[in-house]
Protein backbone atom coordinates (compact mmCIF):
# COMPACT_ATOMS: atom_id res chain seq x y z
CA UNK A 1 0.00 0.00 0.00
CA UNK A 2 2.53 2.50 0.73
CA UNK A 3 5.06 2.05 -2.11
CA UNK A 4 7.50 4.91 -3.35
CA UNK A 5 4.58 6.37 -5.56
CA UNK A 6 1.92 6.82 -2.87
CA UNK A 7 5.11 8.20 -0.76
CA UNK A 8 5.38 10.59 -3.27
CA UNK A 9 1.96 11.33 -4.06
CA UNK A 10 1.81 12.63 -0.74
CA UNK A 11 4.71 14.69 -0.68
CA UNK A 12 2.87 16.83 -3.10
CA UNK A 13 -0.37 17.31 -1.80
CA UNK A 14 -1.24 20.59 -0.75
CA UNK A 15 -2.44 21.38 3.07
CA UNK A 16 -5.71 21.08 2.37
CA UNK A 17 -5.84 18.13 0.60
CA UNK A 18 -3.53 16.61 3.08
CA UNK A 19 -5.96 17.14 6.18
CA UNK A 20 -8.67 15.75 4.74
CA UNK A 21 -7.18 12.68 3.86
CA UNK A 22 -5.47 12.68 7.23
CA UNK A 23 -9.02 13.11 8.92
CA UNK A 24 -10.95 10.50 6.52
CA UNK A 25 -8.07 7.77 7.37
CA UNK A 26 -8.30 8.62 11.25
CA UNK A 27 -12.06 7.94 11.00
CA UNK A 28 -11.74 4.83 8.66
CA UNK A 29 -9.81 3.71 11.13
CA UNK A 30 -11.77 4.32 14.33
CA UNK A 31 -14.37 2.73 12.90
CA UNK A 32 -12.67 -0.34 13.15
CA UNK A 33 -13.94 -4.19 11.32
CA UNK A 34 -10.72 -4.02 9.03
CA UNK A 35 -8.57 -6.91 8.63
CA UNK A 36 -5.10 -6.32 10.71
CA UNK A 37 -3.09 -5.68 7.59
CA UNK A 38 -5.56 -2.65 6.06
CA UNK A 39 -5.19 -1.40 9.90
CA UNK A 40 -1.46 -0.90 9.34
CA UNK A 41 -1.78 0.38 6.20
CA UNK A 42 -3.48 3.02 6.95
CA UNK A 43 -1.78 3.32 10.29
CA UNK A 44 1.12 4.00 7.98
CA UNK A 45 -0.78 6.12 5.35
CA UNK A 46 -2.09 8.56 8.54
CA UNK A 47 1.29 8.88 9.64
CA UNK A 48 2.97 10.22 6.37
CA UNK A 49 -0.56 12.37 6.39
CA UNK A 50 0.36 13.85 9.22
CA UNK A 51 3.94 14.23 8.94
CA UNK A 52 3.15 16.16 5.26
CA UNK A 53 0.71 18.27 7.34
CA UNK A 54 3.54 19.60 9.76
CA UNK A 55 6.29 19.84 7.74
CA UNK A 56 3.86 22.58 5.66
CA UNK A 57 2.58 24.13 8.70
CA UNK A 58 6.29 24.82 10.15
CA UNK A 59 8.73 25.05 6.83
CA UNK A 60 6.52 26.81 4.18
CA UNK A 61 7.08 30.83 3.01
CA UNK A 62 4.61 32.91 1.83
CA UNK A 63 5.12 33.64 -1.84
CA UNK A 64 4.58 37.27 -2.76
CA UNK A 65 4.24 38.07 -5.88
CA UNK A 66 3.62 40.94 -8.43
CA UNK A 67 0.88 40.71 -11.72
CA UNK A 68 1.82 42.15 -14.67
CA UNK A 69 0.43 41.96 -18.34
CA UNK A 70 2.00 41.08 -21.08
CA UNK A 71 2.16 41.57 -24.67
CA UNK A 72 -1.25 39.62 -26.13
CA UNK A 73 -2.85 39.96 -22.55
CA UNK A 74 -1.54 37.09 -20.64
CA UNK A 75 -1.01 38.29 -17.00
CA UNK A 76 1.89 36.69 -15.61
CA UNK A 77 2.90 36.69 -11.78
CA UNK A 78 7.00 38.29 -11.30
CA UNK A 79 8.41 37.94 -8.23
CA UNK A 80 8.15 41.51 -5.96
CA UNK A 81 10.97 42.83 -4.31
CA UNK A 82 9.26 44.94 -1.32
CA UNK A 83 12.15 47.81 -2.00
CA UNK A 84 10.12 48.01 -5.20
CA UNK A 85 7.00 48.34 -3.60
CA UNK A 86 8.56 50.91 -1.19
CA UNK A 87 8.96 53.46 -3.49
CA UNK A 88 6.64 56.03 -3.69
CA UNK A 89 4.70 56.10 -7.09
CA UNK B 1 -9.73 103.31 27.87
CA UNK B 2 -7.71 105.48 29.30
CA UNK B 3 -7.10 108.91 28.77
CA UNK B 4 -5.28 109.24 25.65
CA UNK B 5 -4.58 112.76 25.81
CA UNK B 6 -1.39 113.19 27.86
CA UNK B 7 0.47 116.60 27.85
CA UNK B 8 4.22 115.61 26.83
CA UNK B 9 6.89 117.75 25.51
CA UNK B 10 6.72 117.93 21.75
CA UNK B 11 9.46 116.24 20.37
CA UNK B 12 8.79 115.27 17.05
CA UNK B 13 6.75 116.33 13.82
CA UNK B 14 4.19 113.45 14.37
CA UNK B 15 2.88 114.37 17.85
CA UNK B 16 2.87 118.20 16.38
CA UNK B 17 0.48 117.31 13.75
CA UNK B 18 -1.46 114.96 15.90
CA UNK B 19 -1.33 117.83 18.54
CA UNK B 20 -2.54 120.14 15.81
CA UNK B 21 -5.36 117.78 14.48
CA UNK B 22 -6.41 117.21 17.98
CA UNK B 23 -6.54 113.66 17.95
CA UNK B 24 -5.89 111.08 20.36
CA UNK B 25 -2.63 109.51 20.58
CA UNK B 26 -3.19 105.26 20.78
CA UNK B 27 -0.90 103.20 22.04
CA UNK B 28 -0.87 99.62 19.63
CA UNK B 29 -2.34 97.77 22.19
CA UNK B 30 -5.61 100.56 22.50
CA UNK B 31 -5.89 100.76 18.66
CA UNK B 32 -5.92 96.77 18.69
CA UNK B 33 -8.91 96.82 20.72
CA UNK B 34 -10.83 99.55 18.84
CA UNK B 35 -10.51 97.36 15.59
CA UNK B 36 -11.32 94.19 17.64
CA UNK B 37 -14.57 95.89 19.18
CA UNK B 38 -15.54 97.56 15.99
CA UNK B 39 -15.37 94.00 14.03
CA UNK B 40 -16.86 92.17 17.01
CA UNK B 41 -20.33 94.67 16.81
CA UNK B 42 -21.13 93.67 13.55
CA UNK B 43 -23.39 90.59 13.86
CA UNK B 44 -22.53 89.95 10.19
CA UNK B 45 -19.18 88.85 11.26
CA UNK B 46 -20.17 86.81 14.16
CA UNK B 47 -21.51 83.72 11.92
CA UNK B 48 -19.71 83.72 8.65
CA UNK B 49 -19.87 80.83 5.69
CA UNK B 50 -17.08 81.63 3.17
CA UNK B 51 -15.97 79.54 -0.10
CA UNK B 52 -12.30 79.44 -1.32
CA UNK B 53 -9.54 77.68 -2.29
CA UNK B 54 -6.71 76.54 0.31
CA UNK B 55 -3.13 78.39 0.06
CA UNK B 56 -0.69 77.94 2.74
CA UNK B 57 -1.44 75.09 5.34
CA UNK B 58 0.75 74.77 8.71
CA UNK B 59 0.20 72.69 12.09
CA UNK B 60 1.38 74.16 14.81
CA UNK B 61 3.17 71.70 17.87
CA UNK B 62 0.17 72.51 19.93
CA UNK B 63 -1.52 70.70 16.82
CA UNK B 64 -3.66 73.86 15.69
CA UNK B 65 -4.26 74.06 12.07
CA UNK B 66 -3.52 78.01 10.29
CA UNK B 67 -3.91 78.37 6.48
CA UNK B 68 -5.57 81.10 4.68
CA UNK B 69 -8.44 80.62 1.70
CA UNK B 70 -7.92 82.92 -1.05
CA UNK B 71 -10.01 84.01 -4.29
CA UNK B 72 -8.71 86.01 -7.38
CA UNK B 73 -9.44 88.80 -5.45
CA UNK B 74 -7.95 88.08 -1.56
CA UNK B 75 -6.47 86.40 0.83
CA UNK B 76 -8.31 85.87 4.39
CA UNK B 77 -6.30 83.89 7.62
CA UNK B 78 -8.03 81.17 9.25
CA UNK B 79 -7.16 78.94 11.94
CA UNK B 80 -8.66 75.69 13.29
CA UNK B 81 -7.78 75.20 17.14
CA UNK B 82 -6.66 71.54 17.56
CA UNK B 83 -10.21 70.11 19.50
CA UNK B 84 -12.00 71.25 16.39
CA UNK B 85 -9.57 69.92 14.12
CA UNK B 86 -9.51 66.34 15.60
CA UNK B 87 -13.24 66.21 15.34
CA UNK B 88 -13.27 67.18 11.39
CA UNK B 89 -13.71 64.69 8.90
CA UNK B 90 -10.83 66.15 6.72
CA UNK B 91 -7.94 67.95 6.82
CA UNK B 92 -7.30 71.19 4.78
CA UNK B 93 -5.18 70.75 2.28
CA UNK B 94 -3.09 73.26 -0.15
CA UNK B 95 -5.12 73.36 -3.54
CA UNK B 96 -8.76 72.11 -2.19
CA UNK B 97 -11.66 74.18 -2.60
CA UNK B 98 -13.53 74.66 0.74
CA UNK B 99 -16.63 76.02 2.36
CA UNK B 100 -15.58 77.36 5.74
CA UNK B 101 -17.76 78.30 8.89
CA UNK B 102 -16.90 80.21 11.63
CA UNK B 103 -16.25 84.21 13.05
CA UNK B 104 -14.16 86.71 12.42
CA UNK B 105 -11.84 87.80 14.71
CA UNK B 106 -8.63 89.96 15.52
CA UNK B 107 -5.82 88.37 17.05
CA UNK B 108 -4.08 90.95 19.08
CA UNK B 109 -0.50 89.42 19.49
CA UNK B 110 -0.16 89.32 16.07
CA UNK B 111 -2.08 91.83 14.76
CA UNK B 112 -4.42 90.28 12.43
CA UNK B 113 -8.02 89.50 11.54
CA UNK B 114 -8.69 86.19 11.10
CA UNK B 115 -11.15 83.82 10.43
CA UNK B 116 -11.69 81.30 13.43
CA UNK B 117 -13.43 77.78 11.89
CA UNK B 118 -15.51 76.16 13.69
CA UNK B 119 -16.24 73.10 10.88
CA UNK B 120 -15.17 72.60 6.94
CA UNK B 121 -16.71 70.89 4.27
CA UNK B 122 -14.90 70.32 0.82
CA UNK B 123 -16.96 72.96 -1.98
CA UNK B 124 -19.70 71.22 -3.68
CA UNK B 125 -19.98 68.40 -1.46
CA UNK B 126 -23.51 68.85 -1.42
CA UNK B 127 -23.68 67.63 -5.23
CA UNK B 128 -21.58 64.72 -4.53
CA UNK B 129 -23.65 63.39 -1.39
CA UNK B 130 -26.17 63.38 -3.81
CA UNK B 131 -24.65 61.31 -6.24
CA UNK B 132 -23.76 59.24 -3.58
CA UNK B 133 -27.13 58.68 -2.63
CA UNK B 134 -29.16 58.75 -5.75
CA UNK B 135 -25.62 55.83 -7.06
CA UNK B 136 -26.61 53.63 -3.84
CA UNK B 137 -30.15 53.69 -3.74
CA UNK B 138 -30.04 52.79 -7.82
CA UNK B 139 -27.45 49.72 -7.12
CA UNK B 140 -29.37 48.83 -4.16
CA UNK B 141 -32.46 48.72 -6.47
CA UNK B 142 -30.71 46.07 -8.54
CA UNK B 143 -29.77 44.12 -5.75
CA UNK B 144 -25.75 44.65 -6.21
CA UNK B 145 -25.58 45.05 -2.12
CA UNK B 146 -28.70 42.23 -0.99
CA UNK B 147 -27.11 40.05 1.40
CA UNK B 148 -28.17 36.91 -0.25
CA UNK B 149 -25.51 37.41 -2.91
CA UNK B 150 -22.59 37.61 -0.67
CA UNK B 151 -20.72 34.62 -0.99
CA UNK B 152 -18.63 32.85 1.88
CA UNK B 153 -14.85 33.42 1.88
CA UNK B 154 -12.78 30.04 1.00
CA UNK B 155 -11.53 28.39 4.70
CA UNK B 156 -7.97 27.74 3.18
CA UNK B 157 -7.02 29.56 0.21
CA UNK B 158 -4.14 28.69 -2.25
CA UNK B 159 -4.18 31.82 -4.37
CA UNK B 160 -4.99 35.02 -2.85
CA UNK B 161 -4.89 38.38 -4.89
CA UNK B 162 -4.20 41.60 -3.52
CA UNK B 163 -5.91 45.30 -5.28
CA UNK B 164 -3.65 48.28 -3.51
CA UNK B 165 -1.23 50.39 -4.71
CA UNK B 166 2.71 49.20 -4.57
CA UNK B 167 3.31 52.47 -2.59
CA UNK B 168 2.09 52.58 1.23
CA UNK B 169 1.89 50.60 4.32
CA UNK B 170 -0.83 48.41 3.20
CA UNK B 171 0.82 46.00 0.99
CA UNK B 172 3.56 45.86 4.21
CA UNK B 173 0.75 45.40 6.23
CA UNK B 174 -0.97 42.57 4.43
CA UNK B 175 2.15 40.60 3.49
CA UNK B 176 3.52 40.33 7.26
CA UNK B 177 -0.17 39.19 8.50
CA UNK B 178 -0.49 36.76 5.87
CA UNK B 179 3.42 35.19 6.23
CA UNK B 180 2.78 35.27 10.02
CA UNK B 181 -0.70 33.31 9.84
CA UNK B 182 -1.01 31.24 6.28
CA UNK B 183 2.29 31.06 4.98
CA UNK B 184 2.02 28.41 2.75
CA UNK B 185 -0.53 30.43 0.37
CA UNK B 186 0.40 32.17 -2.75
CA UNK B 187 0.01 36.07 -3.15
CA UNK B 188 -1.08 37.55 -5.99
CA UNK B 189 -0.52 41.70 -6.02
CA UNK B 190 -2.05 43.87 -8.78
CA UNK B 191 -1.38 47.25 -8.22
CA UNK B 192 -3.64 50.03 -8.69
CA UNK B 193 -3.87 53.76 -8.06
CA UNK B 194 -5.99 54.39 -4.64
CA UNK B 195 -7.04 57.86 -5.08
CA UNK B 196 -6.50 60.71 -7.32
CA UNK B 197 -7.57 61.53 -10.85
CA UNK B 198 -8.06 58.45 -12.60
CA UNK B 199 -8.12 55.88 -9.97
CA UNK B 200 -11.19 54.38 -10.07
CA UNK B 201 -10.00 52.99 -13.91
CA UNK B 202 -7.17 51.60 -12.35
CA UNK B 203 -8.48 49.51 -10.13
CA UNK B 204 -11.52 48.17 -12.78
CA UNK B 205 -8.58 47.14 -14.64
CA UNK B 206 -6.00 45.68 -11.93
CA UNK B 207 -9.76 43.41 -10.19
CA UNK B 208 -9.57 42.58 -13.67
CA UNK B 209 -6.39 41.81 -14.31
CA UNK B 210 -6.03 39.50 -10.93
CA UNK B 211 -9.53 38.33 -12.39
CA UNK B 212 -7.26 36.55 -15.81
CA UNK B 213 -4.53 34.81 -13.97
CA UNK B 214 -3.95 31.35 -12.90
CA UNK B 215 -1.61 29.25 -11.50
CA UNK B 216 1.03 28.19 -14.26
CA UNK B 217 1.40 25.10 -12.00
CA UNK B 218 -2.59 23.97 -11.08
CA UNK B 219 -4.17 25.93 -13.55
CA UNK B 220 -6.20 27.51 -10.56
CA UNK B 221 -7.37 31.47 -10.26
CA UNK B 222 -7.50 33.03 -6.84
CA UNK B 223 -9.88 31.74 -4.38
CA UNK B 224 -10.13 34.98 -2.91
CA UNK B 225 -9.03 38.92 -3.42
CA UNK B 226 -8.35 41.49 -0.87
CA UNK B 227 -9.15 45.22 -2.29
CA UNK B 228 -7.50 47.95 0.32
CA UNK B 229 -6.26 51.28 0.85
CA UNK B 230 -5.42 52.89 4.04
CA UNK B 231 -7.72 55.51 5.24
CA UNK B 232 -7.52 58.92 4.21
CA UNK B 233 -9.97 61.82 3.80
CA UNK B 234 -13.58 61.82 2.36
CA UNK B 235 -12.32 62.97 -0.74
CA UNK B 236 -9.68 60.54 -0.97
CA UNK B 237 -12.33 57.86 -0.77
CA UNK B 238 -14.15 58.95 -3.82
CA UNK B 239 -12.93 55.96 -6.02
CA UNK B 240 -14.49 53.26 -3.72
CA UNK B 241 -18.17 55.25 -4.69
CA UNK B 242 -17.42 55.37 -8.46
CA UNK B 243 -20.09 53.35 -10.00
CA UNK B 244 -17.68 50.77 -12.46
CA UNK B 245 -16.16 49.90 -9.30
CA UNK B 246 -19.02 48.99 -7.65
CA UNK B 247 -19.70 46.94 -10.27
CA UNK B 248 -16.02 45.42 -10.77
CA UNK B 249 -16.47 44.34 -6.97
CA UNK B 250 -19.63 42.90 -7.16
CA UNK B 251 -18.99 40.86 -10.55
CA UNK B 252 -15.82 39.53 -9.63
CA UNK B 253 -15.44 35.74 -10.12
CA UNK B 254 -14.49 34.98 -6.95
CA UNK B 255 -15.46 36.62 -2.99
CA UNK B 256 -13.75 39.98 -2.49
CA UNK B 257 -12.95 41.57 0.85
CA UNK B 258 -12.67 45.50 0.68
CA UNK B 259 -10.99 47.52 3.15
CA UNK B 260 -11.52 51.19 2.74
CA UNK B 261 -9.83 51.75 6.33
CA UNK B 262 -12.11 54.72 7.38
CA UNK B 263 -14.20 54.99 10.70
CA UNK B 264 -17.41 57.03 9.54
CA UNK B 265 -17.77 56.55 6.02
CA UNK B 266 -18.61 53.54 4.21
CA UNK B 267 -18.06 53.46 0.13
CA UNK B 268 -20.39 51.62 -2.00
CA UNK B 269 -17.51 49.21 -3.00
CA UNK B 270 -17.93 47.89 0.52
CA UNK B 271 -21.23 47.58 0.42
CA UNK B 272 -21.27 45.55 -2.80
CA UNK B 273 -17.96 43.63 -1.27
CA UNK B 274 -18.55 39.88 0.30
CA UNK B 275 -16.74 41.21 3.39
CA UNK B 276 -16.15 44.40 4.54
CA UNK B 277 -13.04 44.96 6.61
CA UNK B 278 -12.00 47.66 9.30
CA UNK B 279 -8.13 47.81 7.97
CA UNK B 280 -6.27 45.68 5.44
CA UNK B 281 -4.55 43.85 8.32
CA UNK B 282 -7.83 42.58 9.70
CA UNK B 283 -8.78 42.08 6.09
CA UNK B 284 -5.93 39.71 5.51
CA UNK B 285 -6.72 37.52 8.72
CA UNK B 286 -9.98 37.13 7.55
CA UNK B 287 -9.04 35.61 4.87
CA UNK B 288 -7.12 32.61 5.99
CA UNK B 289 -6.91 30.78 9.08
CA UNK B 290 -4.79 30.59 12.00
CA UNK B 291 -1.08 28.14 11.37
CA UNK B 292 -1.29 27.41 15.17
CA UNK B 293 -4.97 26.43 15.40
CA UNK B 294 -3.96 24.00 12.58
CA UNK B 295 -1.07 22.69 14.05
CA UNK B 296 -3.04 21.90 16.89
CA UNK B 297 -5.62 20.23 14.61
CA UNK B 298 -3.33 18.40 13.31
CA UNK B 299 -1.87 16.79 16.49
CA UNK B 300 -5.52 16.51 17.65
CA UNK B 301 -6.05 14.14 14.52
CA UNK B 302 -2.78 11.95 15.33
CA UNK B 303 -3.33 11.48 18.94
CA UNK B 304 -6.93 10.10 17.81
CA UNK B 305 -5.15 8.11 14.66
CA UNK B 306 -2.93 6.31 17.70
CA UNK B 307 -5.75 5.57 19.80
CA UNK B 308 -7.22 4.21 16.71
CA UNK B 309 -4.44 1.64 15.91
CA UNK B 310 -4.19 0.80 19.25
CA UNK B 311 -7.97 -0.22 19.47
CA UNK B 312 -7.86 -2.13 16.72
CA UNK B 313 -5.06 -4.23 18.10
CA UNK B 314 -6.69 -4.90 21.66
CA UNK B 315 -9.89 -6.29 19.74
CA UNK B 316 -7.81 -8.28 17.76
CA UNK B 317 -5.79 -9.81 20.23
CA UNK B 318 -9.33 -10.50 21.81
CA UNK B 319 -10.50 -12.10 18.78
CA UNK B 320 -7.21 -14.17 18.47
CA UNK B 321 -7.76 -15.27 22.35
CA UNK B 322 -11.01 -16.75 21.32
CA UNK B 323 -10.26 -18.61 18.40
CA UNK B 324 -6.77 -19.95 20.01
CA UNK B 325 -8.90 -21.52 22.41
CA UNK B 326 -11.28 -23.50 19.81
CA UNK B 327 -8.87 -24.07 17.86
CA UNK B 328 -7.00 -25.89 20.98
CA UNK B 329 -10.26 -27.56 21.70
CA UNK B 330 -9.88 -29.12 18.17
CA UNK B 331 -6.23 -29.96 18.28
CA UNK B 332 -5.42 -29.17 14.57
CA UNK B 333 -1.66 -27.95 15.61
CA UNK B 334 -0.08 -27.00 12.44
CA UNK B 335 -3.43 -25.11 11.86
CA UNK B 336 -2.80 -23.29 14.84
CA UNK B 337 0.90 -22.68 14.33
CA UNK B 338 0.30 -21.57 10.86
CA UNK B 339 -2.18 -18.53 12.16
CA UNK B 340 -0.17 -17.76 15.31
CA UNK B 341 3.16 -17.39 12.56
CA UNK B 342 0.96 -15.26 10.18
CA UNK B 343 -0.59 -12.59 13.25
CA UNK B 344 2.42 -12.86 14.88
CA UNK B 345 4.03 -11.38 11.72
CA UNK B 346 1.81 -8.92 11.22
CA UNK B 347 1.95 -7.89 14.70
CA UNK B 348 5.91 -7.78 14.33
CA UNK B 349 5.14 -5.40 11.74
CA UNK B 350 2.98 -3.37 13.73
CA UNK B 351 5.02 -3.11 16.34
CA UNK B 352 7.96 -1.73 13.56
CA UNK B 353 5.49 0.20 12.35
CA UNK B 354 5.12 1.88 16.14
CA UNK B 355 8.59 2.02 17.23
CA UNK B 356 9.64 3.93 13.97
CA UNK B 357 6.98 6.35 13.88
CA UNK B 358 7.79 7.19 17.84
CA UNK B 359 11.34 7.78 17.19
CA UNK B 360 10.54 10.20 14.12
CA UNK B 361 7.51 11.89 15.98
CA UNK B 362 9.76 12.47 19.43
CA UNK B 363 12.25 14.36 17.43
CA UNK B 364 9.40 16.22 15.20
CA UNK B 365 7.51 16.92 18.31
CA UNK B 366 10.41 18.01 20.61
CA UNK B 367 11.35 20.50 17.47
CA UNK B 368 7.65 21.68 17.16
CA UNK B 369 6.89 22.19 21.24
CA UNK B 370 9.92 24.70 21.18
CA UNK B 371 8.26 26.87 18.72
CA UNK B 372 4.64 26.32 19.83
CA UNK B 373 2.17 28.07 22.70
CA UNK B 374 1.45 26.12 25.60
CA UNK B 375 -1.47 25.32 24.79
CA UNK B 376 -0.37 22.79 21.89
CA UNK B 377 2.55 21.64 23.27
CA UNK B 378 -0.07 19.95 26.11
CA UNK B 379 -1.67 18.10 23.48
CA UNK B 380 1.55 16.54 22.07
CA UNK B 381 2.66 15.54 25.76
CA UNK B 382 -0.74 13.61 25.99
CA UNK B 383 0.25 12.36 22.27
CA UNK B 384 3.33 10.84 23.61
CA UNK B 385 1.59 9.35 26.73
CA UNK B 386 -0.93 7.70 24.57
CA UNK B 387 2.15 6.11 22.34
CA UNK B 388 4.05 5.24 24.93
CA UNK B 389 1.14 2.86 26.26
CA UNK B 390 0.35 1.84 22.54
CA UNK B 391 3.78 -0.11 22.41
CA UNK B 392 3.57 -1.74 25.74
CA UNK B 393 0.05 -3.16 24.39
CA UNK B 394 1.83 -4.23 21.11
CA UNK B 395 4.80 -5.50 23.00
CA UNK B 396 1.91 -8.32 24.63
CA UNK B 397 1.01 -9.15 21.23
CA UNK B 398 4.39 -9.54 19.44
CA UNK B 399 5.45 -13.26 18.34
CA UNK B 400 8.25 -13.48 20.92
CA UNK B 401 5.07 -13.55 23.44
CA UNK B 402 3.35 -16.38 21.42
CA UNK B 403 6.63 -18.79 21.04
CA UNK B 404 6.82 -18.14 25.14
CA UNK B 405 3.83 -20.01 25.19
CA UNK B 406 5.52 -23.24 23.72
CA UNK B 407 4.60 -22.36 19.76
CA UNK B 408 7.12 -22.43 17.19
CA UNK B 409 7.67 -20.96 13.80
CA UNK B 410 8.72 -24.11 11.47
CA UNK B 411 10.57 -22.83 8.12
CA UNK B 412 11.29 -24.84 4.83
CA UNK B 413 14.40 -25.28 2.92
CA UNK B 414 13.89 -22.02 0.98
CA UNK B 415 13.88 -19.89 4.46
CA UNK B 416 9.85 -19.44 4.02
CA UNK B 417 7.41 -20.23 6.94
CA UNK B 418 5.80 -23.52 6.93
CA UNK B 419 2.02 -23.83 6.75
CA UNK B 420 0.76 -26.11 5.12
CA UNK B 421 2.11 -29.80 5.55
CA UNK B 422 1.63 -30.54 1.84
CA UNK B 423 4.10 -28.57 0.91
CA UNK B 424 6.94 -30.36 3.03
CA UNK B 425 8.34 -33.59 1.32
CA UNK B 426 9.92 -36.20 3.22
CA UNK B 427 13.68 -35.56 3.85
CA UNK B 428 13.40 -32.28 3.59
CA UNK B 429 15.47 -30.07 6.15
CA UNK B 430 13.59 -27.51 8.40
CA UNK B 431 14.56 -25.36 10.90
CA UNK B 432 12.04 -25.10 13.74
CA UNK B 433 12.35 -21.43 15.53
CA UNK B 434 11.53 -21.92 19.44
CA UNK B 435 11.23 -19.07 21.69
CA UNK B 436 15.18 -19.45 22.92
CA UNK B 437 17.24 -20.84 20.09
CA UNK B 438 16.87 -22.51 17.04
CA UNK B 439 16.70 -26.67 15.56
CA UNK B 440 17.34 -28.42 12.68
CA UNK B 441 15.13 -30.82 11.86
CA UNK B 442 14.07 -33.57 8.58
CA UNK B 443 10.91 -34.67 7.36
CA UNK B 444 9.97 -37.99 8.25
CA UNK B 445 6.43 -38.21 7.29
CA UNK B 446 4.16 -36.03 5.84
CA UNK B 447 0.42 -36.56 6.83
CA UNK B 448 -2.58 -33.95 5.34
CA UNK B 449 -4.72 -33.07 8.27
CA UNK B 450 -7.32 -32.68 5.76
CA UNK B 451 -8.93 -29.99 7.78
Amino acid sequence: MNTDAEQQRIAALPFDKALAEFKATVEKLEAGNLPLEESIALFEQGVLLQRRCEKMLSEAELRFQRLVEQAGGKVRALDLSMGEAEEPG
Amino acid sequence: MRDPIQPTEPTGPMQTDARAASLPVLSVGDLTALVKNTLRSQPRLREVWVEGEVGQVSISAAGHCYFTLKDERAQLKCVIFRDDRMVMPFEARTGLRLLAQGSIDVFDAQGVYQLYVRSIQPSGFGDLALQFEALKAKLAAEGLFDPARKRKLPPMPHNIGVVTSLSGAVLHDIRRVLARRWPMARVVVSACQVQGQGAAATIVAALRRVGRWTDEESGCATDVVILARGGGSLEDLWPFNDESVVRAVAAHPCPVVVAVGHETDVTLAEFAADVRAATPSVAAELVVPARVDELARVNQLGVRLNGALNQTLVSLRQQLATETRALEARHPQAQITADRERVGVLLDRAARVVARRLEVERSNLSRAADSLPALVAGGIAIARGDMRRESAALNALSPFATLERGYSIVRGPDGAVLTDARKAKQGDQLSVRLQRGEIGARVETVRDSGS
